[in-house]
């Protein structure tokens, strides 16, 4: 507030800030006191230079670590519940034997100090920081541990006894841990001790057994420091003022993170020896000397002979974990670099090549470096829950991957469906099983996983609970109500469930199938427009109609069950879809048009039908579902007009002129080569003779043939035609009778078709696009009598003539290009061009 | 052309968006907000006449103020395959001219 009053209850100004002010109302001895509960930060002011009256003050405390006198009693309370705690070890021990054996003898000098007075009355669950661990050792490290029973004028009731040696032998005495000592009480044994213990001091470096490889000799030190750490911490009373003289802040940090609490060895430095390789460890430079340690974090060096371990030991727990894993992303440097004085006895060339590799080594290692800049941020626990959110998602969002081709998979994503159908084919198996899919997606992120951590078992996990998960995610899906809708009972509406798949509706509008509720009071008065726009329109709605009986097809036959067994009773699905089946395709049949009265006034609704883009595409579509004989009444038809298609109509060509079709009618020539012609070849390829006469016959009946040969798609037709009649001959399939009627058709044919036969060809000489010409000429070649030959030859001599001057003028490719064509007919009637040469 | 128009087979057309379904895959004109207009074949609508056209040639009117006269320029485009929001969609309309 900006009265100005100062509110002096408000910590920081004016009072003293009691560091333990909380400890006092902490009996409770499931709490653990936190360090950063208890440190005031003053520690960081500390001047260093005003240690050489520690003595003066502490007594000569510097290399004492004598065992306690019994009259001191730090343990009787915790002896009290020393049995349970003992069990509590015990069970501790069992649940995690492995790390504990390697339990850091080395810290025990100080552990004494610090689990005593710290952490130790953490439960379990909590591995950081239980204090059980020391009683792993305690033969070796009795004397040492001795010190704690100095500092320890224990404000808990429940001193863990340190040294199991030592400590159950003071049960007896009185309880007096409850009451604070005096300063001048804790000055006063100390100084006693610190002479019954100075001879005693010497003898402790040995017993380090089993603390692992990296520095055998260095956890000998700590046992000078301990004590002066211990200080501040364990004489809760004289706490603020003993600090400044001696503390160092620092090493309180950092024993906060690893020594103080016990458990962290278990789960911080014990990582990183079980990461590094054994023959890594030694080939790390100890950072220390052996001797008078520096007052500077003794504990840390001790505790982290590595350079991992040593970051991992300025962070908290989390950060030691990330540490842990960034790590993990430089596996086996320390091997890989070779010691220098290996370097010096290697040759030039050697030298030069380690270089080289040293580069490499070091820029992959940037890399490496780069990349697994964020790692670690992510546990893969983490990650595992990640993708199975999201494979839920996909799975609640996509539906069940097994039910391919139901109604639901086909309107939640019907072009993928009919894709992949389409695609079955080329794949192994479509249809995956989820336990696949599931498997598929997971194995990745199982075995990158499994690159990472080495525990084996982890990964497997993460699949089996993703897996499950995603069972249990199908499972849900699949039982999800259909409706979208909910009624509450009570409620005066209905509550609509939406996603981003299906939005919720806000206008539900029920569509009449008839169609003719909707009002059209307007339009049905009006009169019929005329003409053209009537016709595109209904053309267009025709096509339409077509499309949608086509899709209801497509998808009836998409869902059509197998076709029974020959003797078995078709169910009654399999009938009742044959049915529905038959009636579209009736219905496709009467939206095609084909059978609309053939009028001389207007175009035929189906010419008009396929002469629009999606018309002609819709055709092999068509053509997939109805009989042989619809098909063959389609070809009819189209024959029938085949002057009037709209790829005839405006599309003749003049032979001496440039091709003048414009773009459209281009297009639309090109569409109905590629979609309707294979349709009708193929029709045509398995008719008899007697249809392709009657088809020949209906052009000569009723067509301007003259307009027909003149355009491309009408030579095309005729060739289909004619080449179709010589396949049968030569195939020897027709018999007399219908071979003669094929002649006279031909002959016929040929002789409408001869004024016609030198303007066939399209634009002039140097156009080159009369390749079609020359097939159709080949077609009527082989099967004209000798005297028709001639005829032809003469009709299309100029142009051959042309050509094969051309030719001479052309680049060689070109000329033979062109020289081919013209042999396509000069050889059907047994000519070449060579003898024109 | 004329909405409504009651052909021999109005059964299909029930709606206005019925209209536009006969335009599918034909040269269509639209009409877009912000002076633009639209000329190109109809392979797909919804029902917030979001469009996908292609073979498009879009025209943009733009008026010069800096000229006193007022003229209008235009700007054309042409695009592969193009969609359109359906929020900016003014007219659709067969292409009549063919």
């Amino acid at each position: 507030m900006a009265s100005g009053s100062h509110n002096t209850a408000a910590p920081g100004f004016g009072q003293t800030y009691d560091p333990f002010a909380e400890l006092s109302h902490h009996d409770d001895i499931d709490e653990a006191l936190d360090f950063e509960d208890t440190y005031d930060g003053l520690g960081e002011q500390l001047d260093e230079g005003d240690d050489a009256f520690n003595d003066d003050t502490f007594g000569d405390t510097g290399v004492s670590n004598a065992p306690v006198g019994k009259d001191f009693d730090f343990f009787g309370q915790t002896a009290k519940v020393s049995d349970a705690m003992e069990e509590e070890h015990q069970r501790f021990t069992r649940q995690q034997p492995v790390p504990k054996s390697t339990q850091p003898a080395a810290f025990q000098g100080y552990d004494t100090g610090y689990s005593a007075g710290y952490s130790y009355h953490q439960p379990a669950p909590k591995p950081a920081r239980t204090g059980y661990e020391k009683y792993k050792q305690p033969e070796p490290v009795s004397e040492l541990q001795v010190d704690a029973s100095i500092w320890g004028t224990a404000p808990r009731k429940t001193h863990t006894p340190v040294a199991t040696t030592q400590a159950p032998a003071q049960p007896s005495a009185p309880p007096a841990s409850r009451k604070m000592m005096s300063l001048e009480e804790v000055e006063a044994s100390m100084r006693a001790q610190a002479k019954a213990h100075a001879a005693a001091q010497p003898v402790q470096p040995s017993p380090q057994p089993t603390y692992g490889a990296p520095e055998p000799q260095v956890p000998a030190q700590p046992v000078q420091y301990p004590r002066q750490e211990s200080f501040e911490h364990h004489q809760p009373q004289a706490q603020v003022d003993n600090r400044h003289p001696q503390g160092f802040p620092p090493n309180d940090y950092q024993q906060m993170a690893q020594g103080g609490p016990h458990g962290h060895p278990v789960t911080i430095l014990q990582r990183p020896h079980s990461k590094h390789t054994p023959s890594a460890e030694p080939s790390v430079p100890s950072p220390m000397p052996h001797q008078h340690q520096p007052s500077i974090a003794p504990t840390q060096i001790l505790q982290n002979p590595s350079r991992d371990a040593a970051r991992m030991g300025m962070g908290m727990p989390a950060q030691a974990h990330q540490a842990h894993q960034a790590q993990g992303s430089f596996p086996g440097q320390p091997q890989v670099i070779p010691q220098a004085s290996q370097l010096s006895q290697l040759s030039e060339q050697e030298k030069a090549a380690f270089v080289e590799a040293e580069a490499r080594r070091a820029k992959r290692n940037h890399k490496i470096f780069a990349m697994s800049k964020d790692n670690g941020l992510m546990t893969p626990q983490d990650k595992s829950f990640i993708t199975r959110i999201q494979l839920q998602q996909l799975v609640s969002a996509t539906g069940d991957p097994n039910e391919h081709g139901t109604d639901a998979a086909l309107a939640e994503d019907f072009y993928y469906q009919v894709l992949s159908n389409l695609r079955a084919g080329q794949r192994p198996n479509p249809n995956q099983p989820l336990t696949n899919f599931a498997q598929t997606y997971l194995f990745q992120t199982g075995s990158r996983h499994g690159g990472l951590r080495r525990h084996g078992r982890g990964p497997e996990n993460h699949v089996q609970r993703m897996e499950q998960q995603v069972q249990r995610a199908v499972e849900a899906a699949k039982n999800k109500p259909k409706n979208k809708q909910l009624v509450i009972e009570g409620s005066l509406g209905k509550i609509s469930f939406s996603n981003a798949k299906t939005p919720k509706p806000l206008l539900n509008i029920k569509r009449t199938d008839s169609g003719s509720d909707a009002p059209r009071a307007g339009s049905s008065h009006r009169p019929q427009a005329t003409g053209n726009i009537a016709d595109k329109k209904a053309a267009l709605r025709d096509i339409e109609n077509v499309y949608l009986t086509l899709m209801k097809m497509e998808d009836l036959v998409r869902n059509m069950p197998p076709p029974p067994q020959p003797n078995v009773q078709p169910d009654q699905e399999f009938i009742d879809k044959q049915v529905e089946y038959e009636r579209l395709i009736n219905q496709l049949w009467n939206d095609l048009k084909v059978h609309e009265p053939i009028s001389t006034s207007t175009v035929h609704p189906f010419i008009n039908f396929i002469s629009y883009p999606k018309g002609k595409k819709v055709i092999p579509r068509v053509f997939r579902h109805i009989s042989p004989k619809q098909r063959t009444t389609i070809l009819t038809m189209i024959i029938v007009h085949l002057d009037q298609l709209d790829v005839v109509r405006g599309a003749q060509v003049h032979t001496g002129e440039p091709i003048t079709l414009n773009a459209a009618t281009r297009e639309s020539i090109e569409l109905f080569s590629m979609a309707v012609m294979p349709s009708l070849f193929q029709l045509l390829n398995e008719s008899e003779l007697d249809i392709v006469t009657g088809v020949l016959g209906l052009i000569i009946q009723g067509i301007k043939v003259d307009l027909v040969a003149r355009t491309r798609i009408g030579v095309s037709m005729l060739t289909m035609i004619l080449s179709r009649a010589e396949l049968i001959k030569q195939a020897g399939q027709a018999n007399d009778q219908m071979w003669q009627q094929w002649v006279a058709t031909f002959n016929q044919f040929f002789n409408i078709l001869e004024p016609t036969l030198p303007n066939i060809f399209p634009g002039t000489v140097t156009s080159g696009e009369d390749i079609y010409v020359w097939q159709f000429l080949a077609a009527i070649g082989i099967g004209a009598s000798p005297d028709e030959q001639q005829r032809l030859v003469l009709a299309v001599k100029d142009r051959v003539m042309d050509t094969v001057g051309l030719a001479k003028t052309l680049p060689a490719d070109m000329a033979k290009e062109r020289l081919d064509n013209v042999n396509l007919f000069m050889r059907s009637i047994g000519l070449d061009v060579e003898l024109l040469n | 052309m004329a909405e409504g128009e009651e052909g021999p087979a109005a059964g299909s057309v029930s709606e206005p968006l019925d209209l536009v379904r006969l335009l599918l895959d034909e040269v269509v004109f639209v009409k877009l907000r912000g002076d633009r207009e639209l000329k190109g074949r109809l392979h797909a609508y919804d029902s917030h006449m979001n469009l996908v056209l292609g073979d498009v040639i879009e025209t943009i009117y733009v008026v010069d103020d800096d000229d006193d006269d007022d003229e209008i320029r235009t700007t054309t485009k042409k695009s592969e395959m193009l969609f359109v929001r359906g929020d900016s969609v003014v007219l659709v309309s067969p292409q009549t001219s063919s």
